[in-house]
């Protein structure tokens, strides 16, 4: 199952590179920034620990050691259609080795993310498929419904195994192991609105109104256990709730 | 020494200041982030500035020129020059005023290229810090007064730390200049890392024998004093003139050593040496390698060992273990005897504190050290046969008496005697021994191995006279008087502690005054055991009861067993809190002893004698008593009757004074002349001299103790024996040599037994090999003894299980041996104080400990390697004589070579280590050269920087070394398939040329491991005032200007304690170093900077607060003025006690609070509104 990749492009004439590269470039650079430590990824020595630690390094079309250098050689656009984001197990081998500390495994989820926001990946690879696939079943269900699963990640991969396995279905759904209509949750409303909240977490952050710090932070903030607002306390008014977020 | 004094010097006031402010471009270095014309023109508007100017490079001789101008032609008067650092170029400037006649001081430096320049990228706001740092320059050096700079006399001696390559370099440097060095060294051999390789990259020399020569010179040197097993301890004073404090371990071998290795072959002792990467195995007396110089070999002693520090006579317990494992069993016993003078007795019943010290009960049990010696002295009885103890060294006119033949009277009467006195014993029975004849049963130690004891101790001239009892066939006063047979000049108490305790319980006074009719009903447990000892009458009941649980217990109740009784012993607490050995305890249970616990005996039942019971309560464990153990707590209501027909109590013995009522009375008339007592009714003695209120009369023993063990008694008496020793010659009653057992005889060996052993969880197991003993069903029968004893080959089993703590076992072998009479293992560390001009510091390196990556295996797998390790392994000197071999003895296949292990990591060490692609070349040539096997290298940049070094990477290509590049991920263990010949190791990386991900089989893998900064460097740091750079190697003063020198004048760096380096380059370095050595001495002055505190004792209250603060010790009181003084030639101008003065009666000179607050005041004022003034002025 080998993709094909697009040629390799690097600047088209001196410090330009082309328009797609550039903006990809952007929104990578975007996203390891949002990585601690992403910002390391120029200290890279190409010694290959990385790849030489992969136990799936077998199954990639880039080694990691690779990834590195091609974004260095202004090739994102390969990369994000390479099986290489897919196929990592994030078991952090590479990262705990890695002599340059640099977050690979972080590097390779931050790849991940633009290839399916740009909509730049091997659709039909399986891996892509599954978890969206799973994803959605939890979204529409609030759990796995396997039967759906199933059938869906065949249909959109391989359908014609599935015409194989289906004695083996038979059977399964026969002892009450993969019913046809799936169960939904209580509380499921719930659950979405929880997604939906975690969700937003993993965008940027509001900056945070500046009215609010001035009892948060600074010296009226530490000085609690003597200060005015200890004073409050005893007066049995409860203390402001401070903002987690703004006192860190 | 003379400074300058402001007013004195003709220069103007403040109110006549004509600054001069000239600011640098630095080329573009400055004026590409800071506008120079801007800052030019804000100084030129500031007060008391005359002129101000900037130029491309001021330290150009153009530049300088126009300062000397403005000071000739314009009458500048103070100099700002707004630049670099004043590290580099301060010196150049007041250079320049000097020559146009300004005294240097008056020149001040604003730095604003590594302060604004280089720091910043707003070239605006640079350029107001620049021009607020440059007017606070100005405003400062308005006030500044000259000064003169002081000189002092250089000290032409030079201290070297360190005598690897660049010390031994620069000291024969120094040396061929004819100037006196001091090489001080660690280790107890010159070389350093150097002498342990084999070849040296890139022209293949032998590392020795270009290194040898050089060592030999060091020690045929008149002026290099060498000091090896030695430490700098403390440096004080100043560049010219330091003061070094060397702490030089004890070497335990003289200079009277010929290095002929006789005591080589006679050490008992092997340990892994550390000088082969322990690869291989040296004595504790040893010589690091055949060239080592100093060529006097040492003994290493990391403590004492364990065993014999808890020994109260200080039995050299470690020495003889290791001798029986050798099978030297006549050295063992002489070793033995050396220390105790009852070996036979000790052998068999000491309650060996050494085995509770025993470091190897962390691993298993602990060696049966007390078994060991009963084999060795078993077998000199039969295989040697009489002893003859060694003649006294002096005869001594004076006459000591002992009374008591007891272990303490025993060890006294023996130490005595052999320090050359005439010693009479006193003994009240006809037996000698004192409780070792009446106390001790004859089935834990026969009678005739004590009379062997006493046999020997006999030889040593002690004269015995038995059948005597004090108060009885003569009186104390008789001993000290000049009655014909006595007249003593000092006597020794040890007459023990015979009178056994009643229970104090109803009934048994009854039963004990019945006694003397002839009744058995109730006896004590030390009259039982002196009966049946000494072959008087004594009957034993059918039931018989102990009561107590200490040895004396358990010595009735087997006792009694044998005979004929059925006994049961009865003790109030628990088994866990009865103070009887294991031992005993589970013999007097396997010959049928019954044991019963909380029970407390409250009152003896029968009449006129005969015992038919005993009343007892039940008890309980409560809160813990004063001796920590839980104090027993009797139920009420738990009163019952055990059936019993004889008791014997055994729980506690005391002196018995019934003599004393003769003498108390003289003794009264002499003030001085009272013995007192303890609440105990024990002798109160001094604890250290053993003397009691009389000051002719010592004690030791039980008499002192209370019941005690043997070994402890031995141990007093020693002690007596010693003061007595020393009062006789009339010296004082202190310094003693005799041993007392420190409190924790395991301290220093929590971890491992020395340092180069496994930890303790790491060691192998082995078990204790257990004493061969009678069955207890017919042992029970006969006072025959219940051990066997062990067989040649059990002992020499159980000694190996030694594990030589603090590696020499002090056996005395070498000391024996030695023909010169080199070995003194009472050597001692001593403090030498040095005073030299001049310091290097070349401390070198240490490796990157490899087993911090784990990945590569290294301590799991054994043919994973370091560099050093392989380094002495092709060492013609090393473990394999210079083979490549495997662990399993064959010639690997393939061998790979890891680069930049520890180094390029920022897991690790960030920085490159610079020689390993060298070394690793080195490794790849030298196993193509002596095996067939394939070399790969796994390198990740390969570095071949030097002078012919490219082309000896050419040259090992050549040769078909395969090159990888690629940092190796992982080294695992492989068996089999891949060619099918057993196990071997396979590296997995990727070999980024290519892309792939590779698998290679190999036999062997180097790790070319990181070199790092010395364990030890941060105390190196702070002895020498150094700095020391993020990698943790030594600061130099500058990378690139002064690679030598370092922020503390007069102290300079060589070789790789400032980083890593190679050969070549160390070698350069030391030269260097020597060669700013030298120049410091052919000047022979050296100018300090007047920086300096002062204090004005107008203000001065006598406080003695900067006293104790001062780091340089520059600060002296003056008593008569009651005022602080400090010393110009001390002082480094450090202001810590011009900030603690409470009287602010210290100024620093340089740094008056006056100049202090004008520069703050120059750099806060607002910036001009124009800068036209300016401008037109210029």
């Amino acid at each position: 199952m080998k993709m094909r990749s697009s040629p390799m492009r690097g600047p088209s004439s001196p410090g330009v590179l082309p328009q797609a590269e550039k903006e990809l470039r952007e929104a990578f650079l975007t996203e390891a920034a949002r990585i601690p430590g992403g910002e390391l990824l120029n200290r890279c020595i190409q010694c290959g620990t990385c790849s030489g630690s992969c136990p799936v390094t077998y199954a990639m079309d880039y080694s990691p050691r690779q990834v590195i250098a091609m974004f260095r050689a202004g090739a994102i656009e390969p990369l994000l259609r390479s099986r290489t984001i897919w196929i990592c197990a994030s078991c952090y081998s590479c990262t705990t080795r890695c002599p340059a500390d640099i977050k690979i495994t972080d590097l390779l989820y931050a790849l991940k993310r633009i290839a399916i926001e740009k909509k730049i990946f091997p659709r039909r690879f399986p891996v892509y498929v599954l978890s969206e696939t799973f994803t959605d079943m939890v979204r529409r269900h609030g759990r796995n419904h396997e039967t759906g699963l199933l059938l869906r990640f065949f249909l959109k991969t391989r359908p014609f195994k599935l015409l194989s396995m289906a004695k083996d279905g038979l059977a399964l759904w026969w002892h009450g192991r993969m019913p046809f209509k799936p169960r939904k949750i209580r509380g499921l409303e719930g659950l979405r609105r929880i997604i939906a909240k975690a969700e937003t977490f993993d965008r940027p952050q509001e900056p945070v109104e500046h009215d609010n710090l001035t009892d948060t932070v600074g010296y009226s903030a530490i000085m609690e256990p003597w200060g005015r607002r200890a004073a409050d306390h005893e007066n049995g008014r409860r203390p402001p709730r401070r903002r987690l977020a703004t006192v860190l | 020494m003379s400074r300058g004094n402001g007013n004195g010097n003709g220069a103007p006031q403040n109110g006549d200041a004509r600054v001069g402010v000239y600011v640098c471009h630095c080329g573009v270095n400055i004026s590409s982030t800071v506008d120079v014309e801007a800052v030019r023109d804000v100084c030129a508007s500031r007060p008391g500035v005359v002129c101000s100017r900037d130029y491309k490079f001021m330290c150009s001789n153009a530049g300088q020129d126009l300062i000397k101008k403005d000071i000739l032609e314009n009458g500048v008067n103070r100099v700002v020059v707004a630049a670099c650092s004043p590290l580099m170029h301060e010196l150049t400037f007041r250079a320049a005023a000097e020559e146009a006649g300004l005294n240097p001081y008056l020149v001040q430096i604003a730095n604003i290229r590594e302060q604004c320049a280089w720091v910043h990228d707003d070239r605006e706001r640079a350029t107001a810090k620049a021009s607020s740092l440059a007017s606070g320059a100005a405003a400062r050096v308005a006030l500044h007064r000259p000064l003169e700079a002081m000189k002092a006399d250089v000290n032409p001696a030079t201290l070297i730390v360190g005598a690897g390559i660049a010390g031994i370099q620069a000291a024969l440097e120094i040396a061929e200049a004819g100037h006196d060095v001091y090489l001080v060294e660690k280790q107890s051999t010159i070389g350093g890392q150097m002498a342990k390789f084999d070849k040296t990259f890139p022209t293949l020399d032998c590392a020795a024998c270009i290194l040898t020569p050089k060592m030999v010179s060091i020690s045929h040197r008149k002026n290099i004093h060498l000091m090896t097993l030695s430490e700098v301890e403390s440096v004080d004073g100043f560049v010219g003139n330091f003061k070094v404090a060397v702490r030089r371990k004890a070497r335990y071998v003289t200079d009277a050593c010929t290095a002929c290795g006789e005591c080589l072959k006679v050490c008992p002792v092997r340990v892994p040496s550390p000088f082969e990467e322990l690869q291989a195995d040296r004595t504790a007396i040893h010589k690091e390698f055949p060239q080592a110089i100093p060529s006097t070999f040492v003994i290493e002693k990391q403590g004492r060992p364990p065993c014999r520090q808890a020994c109260p006579v200080h039995q050299d317990a470690a020495g003889y273990v290791s001798l029986v494992a050798e099978g030297r069993f006549a050295e063992a016993a002489k070793l033995i005897r050396r220390q105790n003078p009852l070996p036979s007795i000790c052998g068999r019943v000491c309650y060996a504190a050494c085995e509770e010290a025993c470091n190897r009960q962390s691993v298993d049990k602990p060696v049966a050290i007390r078994d060991l010696k009963r084999f060795v002295i078993d077998w000199e009885r039969k295989h040697v046969g009489e002893v003859e103890p060694p003649p006294p060294e002096n005869r001594h006119p004076e006459s000591v008496a002992v009374i008591g033949s007891g272990p303490a009277g025993l060890t006294c009467a023996f130490d005595l005697a052999r320090k050359g006195y005439t010693v009479t014993v006193f003994e009240k029975h006809k037996k000698l021994g004192g409780m070792l004849a009446v106390g001790l049963p004859g089935y834990r130690c026969p009678r005739e191995e004590v009379e062997r004891d006493l046999a020997y101790i006999r030889k040593t001239g002690v004269e015995f006279r038995s059948g005597m009892e004090l108060g009885v066939d003569f009186a104390m006063e008789d001993l000290l008087s000049d009655r014909p047979g006595f007249g003593f000049d000092a006597v020794f108490l040890g007459i023990g502690a015979h009178r056994g305790l009643k229970m104090g319980i109803e009934g048994e006074d009854v039963a004990l005054e019945a006694r003397k009719r002839g009744a058995f009903g109730v006896i004590t447990g030390v009259d039982y055991l002196r009966h049946l000892n000494l072959g008087l009458p004594q009957e034993t009941g059918k039931k018989v009861a102990i009561v107590g649980g200490g040895n004396t217990a358990l010595d009735a109740a087997r006792a009694a067993r044998r005979e004929g009784a059925e006994v049961t012993v009865l003790y109030r607490r628990t088994r866990e809190e009865m103070p009887c050995e294991e031992d005993e305890f589970d013999d007097a249970v396997a010959e049928g002893v019954r044991f019963e616990y909380l029970v407390l005996p409250i009152k003896v039942l029968g009449e006129d004698g005969s015992v038919n019971g005993l009343e007892c309560l039940k008890m309980e464990l409560g809160e813990p008593d004063a001796s920590g153990r839980p104090r027993p707590v009797p139920i009420t209501g738990s009163e019952h009757v055990k059936e019993f027909d004889q008791v014997i109590p055994a729980i506690s013995q005391r002196p018995i004074w019934r003599w004393l009522k003769n003498w108390s009375t003289q003794a009264e008339a002499d003030p001085s002349g009272h013995l007192s007592f303890t609440p105990w009714e024990t002798l109160k003695v001094d604890p250290d001299s053993m003397r009691s209120g009389h000051p002719k009369i010592f004690g030791g023993g039980d008499v002192v103790l209370g019941p005690s063990t043997i070994v402890e008694s031995m141990g007093q008496g020693r002690r007596a024996a010693e003061a007595i020793d020393k009062q006789l010659r009339a010296l004082p009653l202190e310094d003693f040599h005799t041993y007392v057992p420190p409190r924790d005889p395991r301290e220093g060996f929590e971890e491992r037994p020395h340092s180069y052993a496994p930890r303790y969880d790491e060691t192998p197991l082995a078990p204790r090999t257990p004493m061969p003993k009678r069955p207890p069903e017919i042992r029970v029968g006969d006072y025959q003894p219940v051990d066997l004893g062990y067989s040649e080959e059990q002992a020499r089993a159980e000694a190996s299980r030694c594990l030589k703590c603090g590696v020499c076992v002090e056996c005395y072998e070498c000391e024996r041996v030695c023909e010169p009479g080199a070995v003194l293992h009472e050597m001692t560390d001593t403090v030498k104080e040095i005073e030299v001009g001049q310091i290097l510091v070349s401390t070198g390196y240490q490796t990157f400990d490899a087993r911090k990556m784990m990945q590569y295996g290294y301590g799991l797998y054994d043919n994973v390697l370091t560099s050093l390790e392989f380094e002495r392994m092709v060492s013609s000197t090393g473990p394999t004589g210079g083979k490549v071999l495997c662990k399993n003895g064959l010639p690997p296949r393939a061998v790979g070579i890891v680069h930049c292990v520890g180094s390029r990591d920022e897991n690790h060490h960030p920085y490159c280590s610079r020689v390993c692609c060298m070394y690793a070349l080195k490794f790849a040539h030298l196993v193509n050269d002596r095996t067939d096997a394939d070399v790969y290298q796994f390198y990740i940049d390969m570095r071949t920087f030097g002078k012919g070094y490219e082309e000896f990477y050419r040259h090992v290509l050549e040769e078909g070394t395969t090159v990888i590049r690629g940092k190796v991920a992982e080294v695992v263990p492989a068996r089999g398939s891949n060619g099918g010949l057993g196990e071997h190791l396979l590296i997995r990386c990727e070999d980024t040329m290519i892309g792939r991900f590779r698998e290679i089989p190999v036999d062997m893998v180097v790790l070319c491991n990181a070199l790092e900064a010395r364990e030890d460097a941060s105390e190196v740091r702070r002895t020498f005032s150094l700095s020391r750079s993020p990698d943790g190697f030594f600061m130099e003063r500058h990378p690139k200007l002064d690679p030598v020198g370092t922020t503390t004048d007069g102290v300079y760096l060589a070789g790789c304690c400032q980083g890593p380096k190679d050969i070549p380059d160390t070698v350069a370095q030391a030269q260097a170093a020597a060669a700013r050595v030298l120049g410091m001495i052919a000047k022979g002055q050296t100018l300090i900077d007047p920086v300096r505190a002062e204090v004005d004792a107008k203000y001065c209250s006598g406080c003695k607060t900067c006293l104790d603060l001062c780091p340089y010790a520059a600060i002296s009181f003056d008593g008569e003025a009651n005022v602080a003084a400090v010393n110009e030639a001390l002082c480094k101008g450090c202001g810590t006690c011009v900030a603690a003065c409470p009287a602010s009666a210290i100024t620093g000179a340089g740094f008056t609070d006056a100049q202090v607050l004008a520069e703050l005041e120059g750099i806060l004022a607002p910036p001009p509104e124009t800068t036209t003034a300016a401008t037109e002025m210029r």
